[in-house]
């Protein structure tokens, strides 16, 4: 059940009405069990992996609370066990290629063998929540709960298949679900829900289809400048608002039962440095690889710029690599890793030359080579192959080529979006205010006319876009 | 011996103010608002390690523990150690 489903709306409209209808008891069970349901309507063969993720961190918490003396060592097993579940299935395809490639093994026999099994639903998201929760025990930072708890945790429908990626302490404590009902929370969430659907029908799948056409696999024809660049955009700007789509329909569901899940976007075509870019973009997974692995690191090599600099690429490249079993999402990882390098170069180089702190020169040039930087990158995640990369990549920068191959609509609604992109914050904030001022504490005629035609308006978009519906692209990681 | 209270804060608050660039006022996000990022708390960290004589161990931290002034001095009586 794709969340830009008619049936998933029905579901989660029929959840949250069952949820508030229902005793405040029954209401984590009642939760439990629909997060269930939602996850084995992907697949019934993978229900049993998020529960024993669950076993794993449970059984392993109790031994780290138990035995302060060895609390290391349980939390590297539970981390390795979890961390050998997402090898085992996400990754096995990638390592026996590698393996085959070598000539080491028996090469097609096991990545055949290797290919046959599904990739879980959510792996990616829940064993990072799981680790996070073990360091996070570690450190002292949670209690642990019942099993049934930590169950909930991983299972919680909004954010199992593609996050925002959640801490134990911001979540757990909202899933005793002891809040009163109040109207808000219904606005609140259909507004993301409905925006949601828009950015995901409309605008990511609308330019998913010349995307999908520009980087087909079968095609080895050199697009010319023109078209290298528009697809680079576009298909920075499908991936934007296709996940934060996502993002949004997973924070509304939330909302809809008066659970708040983290933010995962802040406009980040706006960054103004690389560091900056990561401060907006996925912002879950950034928080998560601050604190878990890029923090640890430094703090246990501070000082040393060469290591601090192998350790920004190294980790960006792993980044890379949690988003799929590829070299294009490890070229990724490893061009934002050396565009963190030479941001942290040029910020000790400027330390010492102060005239340049102000100036405006400076900044317009870094906002703008951030924004080129991170649509080359995006041309490596997005190709089916490297070499598929390397034709677009020549397109744009050295193999000048003139003409177009797509029809205006392509040139115009790109150039559309990124017009919207500029505007976005601006007009979230401006019906913001008008909300405010039409008196956001109680009813309005802005929540009682304009809303429900906005709501309708946005669902009939969605619904007269759904002929050209696609997966959400991060369901794949 | 460790120092006490108002002399951790006075300590974080100048070296919060030295790394952002501008004097830090009670109740600023530093972390989470985008202010400093974490090499910038492992800089952090060294300073108040420096003008307190004290050691904080890093490694059972997280950015987030530095956020504001409130917190810096929470952690820093929390974890730190005199000197040697």
């Amino acid at each position: 059940m794709t969340f830009n489903s008619v049936p998933y709306l029905c579901f989660v409209a029929l959840a949250a009405a069952l949820f508030w209808v229902l005793p405040a008891r029954f209401r984590r069970t009642f939760i439990l069990v629909a997060s269930l349901g939602f996850y084995a309507t992907w697949g019934l063969l993978f229900v049993w992996l998020p529960l024993l993720v669950a076993a794993i961190v449970y059984l392993v918490g109790r031994r780290i609370t138990a035995e302060p003396g060895r609390q290391k060592q349980w939390a590297r097993l539970g981390i390795s066990s979890v961390l050998l579940l997402l090898v085992v299935f996400k990754y096995r395809v990638f390592l026996f290629s590698v393996i085959a490639g070598l000539g080491i093994g028996k090469g097609s026999h096991s990545l055949s063998l290797a290919a046959s099994i599904a990739l879980p639903m959510g792996i990616s998201f829940y064993t990072f929540e799981a680790i996070g929760y073990l360091i996070d025990l570690r450190q002292g930072r949670v209690k642990l709960p019942g099993y049934l708890d930590l169950c909930l945790f991983f299972l919680f429908w909004p954010n199992i298949l593609s996050g925002p990626i959640v801490r134990a302490r911001e979540l757990m404590p909202q899933l005793t679900f002891r809040k009163p009902f109040e109207p808000r929370f219904c606005f609140e969430g259909l507004d993301r829900i409905i925006w949601g659907l828009m950015q995901k029908n409309v605008i990511a799948n609308m330019l998913g289809i010349w995307v999908d056409r520009g980087f087909d696999a079968g095609s080895n024809a050199i697009p010319s400048t023109l078209d290298g660049w528009f697809l680079a955009v576009a298909f920075g700007l499908q991936i934007y608002f296709d996940f934060a789509a996502y993002t949004n329909l997973a924070i509304g569901a939330a909302r809809l039962i008066g659970v708040t899940l983290p933010e995962n976007f802040r406009q980040p075509y706006h960054a103004a440095t690389p560091p900056d870019f990561w401060n907006r973009w996925h912002m879950t997974l950034s928080r998560w690889i601050r604190d878990y692995l890029f923090f640890p690191l430094n703090a246990r090599w501070a000082g040393s710029p060469l290591l601090l600099y192998l350790s920004l690429v190294g980790v960006m490249a792993l980044v890379g690599l949690w988003h799929g079993a590829g070299w294009g999402f490890i070229v990724w990882g490893t061009l934002h890793g050396a565009y963190l390098v030479v941001y942290r170069v040029y910020e000790s180089w400027k330390a010492a030359r102060p005239s340049l702190n102000n100036s405006r020169l400076a900044a317009a040039c870094w906002r703008a080579l951030t924004l080129v930087a991170v649509t080359v990158a995006w041309v490596p995640f997005r190709a089916p192959t490297l070499h598929k990369a390397g034709l677009i990549l020549s397109s744009m920068f050295y193999r000048c080529a003139g003409g177009r191959a797509y029809g205006g609509g392509f040139y115009v609604f790109t150039a559309a979006i990124i017009l919207l992109c500029v505007i976005e914050a601006g007009v979230i904030r401006r019906l913001g205010e008008l909300e405010d001022r039409a008196g956001a504490g109680g009813p309005s005629p802005f929540r009682i006319v304009v809303r429900p035609i906005a709501y309708a308006f946005g669902l009939l978009l969605f619904l007269l876009f759904d002929e050209h519906n696609a997966q959400f692209i991060y369901s794949q990681f | 011996m460790m120092p006490d209270s108002s002399t951790i804060r006075t300590a974080a608050r100048e070296a919060a103010s030295e790394i952002v660039g501008r004097p830090v006022k009670e109740g600023w996000r530093l972390v989470t608002s985008g202010l400093i990022d974490s090499l910038s708390v492992l800089k952090l960290i060294g300073l108040l390690e420096r003008r307190l004589g004290i050691t904080i161990p890093p490694e059972t931290l997280q950015p987030e523990d530095f956020d504001d002034v409130d917190l810096i001095v929470e952690t820093v009586e929390r974890v730190a150690k005199p000197h040697a």
